[in-house]
């Protein structure tokens, strides 16, 4: 499809949505956002220019999806607008594309201006005020999302422990790679399930690099395709794994301590936080994101992306840092 | 094969310092991006030609004293892997440890050195 006729279906399936006139300006595909097209534009609408994105397609290329939950756009949008009624700042969604529109599965949100790369996040002098508040409001932001009602996101597919380990066992299994290393941290994370899960909505991504920040703190939670329900005590752990630190000293993100985070999220649902649980899933995510490096490694290969292929090469930081969190040298 | 000059690890010298002085500060965004990770590959490279032999010998002793015979790295890599999935080794065992952090540590010594100390 040409950019012409792209524009043309655009603005087409923006009259449609919002009931008036749009005239589409500055439509631009961001980087970023390896899995899918994401596009920013700005649409002038009744006289007011709204700044807009537009999500577009799924990886169906890809061996092994299917292996790991992910959502289709339409049910990410839909949990975007649970999250944005249980006070979470997810995008506001604008639209959620119909087959008449001509574009694909996929919806519009509103655009939030900021920054989302971790490293500016963790280092700018600008975004010092934004740190020192966002361990607190990522423990606020958590506690509503683990509030919205599993009733009315009942596609969520449910993935407690067991069934995320068996699952990255697969994975591993599936492209017959051998590290030992990694075989005993999947074999350590079967033998170490927390007892006490809980089941709630569980974002699944929930990370610096994902979240829009400010000067002021947290302004946009973004990336919900890999939602589910499980576990709530998941998103804190995997907020704490060092590869999401990039290059900060602090625990959380880079930005805060545990303490705050915990406190907070303690705080806002009313329930305790067993740090031992959420080091579980610390150590867990450092498993998930090493099988996600093989992963996106041999897609690399695949592809024949040198971006991708990197990431390949990067399989034994987290498991690295898997060693010292259950040897307790952190 | 007559070994030809420049060896491999200067001419990977070279083309990084091309890189890394000449065109690098002229870019942004994207290409930038994406440049700053081909340099990082080809210092990847590099390191790995230089280093990956003597650590896999190194390696193969040590698979060697933990599964008490001989054979290839590989081969006996993949041994040690079927036994830690079977639970035929004691996730616990010192020399296990010891071994895995090793293997760890020579793989971050070729893709990402600054790892380990930070």
């Amino acid at each position: 499809m040409s950019t012409d006729d792209f524009s043309a279906r655009l603005e087409a399936a923006l009259a449609r949505h919002i009931g008036q006139p749009a005239k589409v300006h500055d439509l631009q595909r961001l980087t970023g956002g390896a899995n899918r097209t994401t596009m920013s534009f700005d649409a002038d609408v009744a006289g007011q220019r709204r700044r807009l994105i537009i999500q577009l397609g799924m990886e169906t290329d890809d061996p092994v999806a299917g292996m790991l939950p992910e959502i289709s756009n339409e049910q990410q949008a839909r949990l975007m607008i649970a999250a944005q009624r249980v006070g979470a700042p997810a995008p506001r969604v604008v639209a959620i594309l119909q087959p008449a529109d001509g574009l694909g599965e996929g919806y519009i949100t509103e655009r939030i201006a900021g920054e989302t790369l971790g490293s500016r996040i963790v280092r700018d002098e600008r975004f010092a005020p934004a740190r020192r508040v966002m361990a607190q409001q990522c423990g606020e932001i958590l506690a509503a999302i683990h509030r919205i009602d599993l009733a009315e996101v009942p596609f969520l597919k449910r993935q407690d422990a067991a069934e995320h380990v068996a699952a990255h066992r697969r994975l591993v299994d599936y492209y017959g790679f051998v590290l030992p290393a990694l075989d005993l941290a999947l074999r350590w994370a079967a033998e170490n399930e927390p007892r006490n899960q809980r089941h709630t909505v569980v974002h699944g991504d929930f990370r610096s690099g994902n979240l829009i920040v400010g000067e002021e703190g947290i302004r946009c939670v973004l990336d919900w395709e890999l939602a589910q329900s499980g576990d709530p005590m998941q998103d804190l752990g995997w907020l704490c794994i060092r590869t999401w630190r990039f290059g900060g000293l602090e625990p959380v993100g880079g930005f805060g301590s545990r303490e705050d985070l915990f406190a907070a999220y303690e705080r806002a649902s009313g329930d305790l936080v067993d740090p031992g649980h959420v080091r579980f899933w610390e150590a867990f995510g450092n498993v998930k994101w090493s099988v996600d490096c093989l992963r996106l490694g041999m897609r690399g290969i695949d592809e024949v992306d040198i971006e991708r292929s990197a990431i390949g090469r990067r399989i034994e930081e987290p498991l690295w840092d898997f060693f010292n969190l259950i040897e307790s040298r952190e | 094969m007559p070994q030809s000059m420049p060896g491999v690890p200067a001419l990977l010298t070279a083309a990084v310092k091309y890189l890394e002085d000449e065109l690098l500060p002229t870019l942004t965004g994207y290409h930038r991006f994406r440049t700053r990770v081909t340099i990082n590959v080809l210092n990847t490279i590099r390191r790995e030609l230089e280093i990956r032999e003597p650590q896999s010998a190194a390696e193969r002793a040590r698979l060697r004293a933990l599964l008490g015979h001989d054979g290839d790295s590989e081969t006996l890599s993949a041994e040690l892997s079927e036994r830690i999935r079977q639970g035929a080794i004691d996730l616990n065992d010192g020399n296990l440890r010891a071994h895995l952090r090793q293997s760890l540590a020579d793989a971050l010594a070729i893709n990402n050195p600054k790892w380990p100390g930070r």
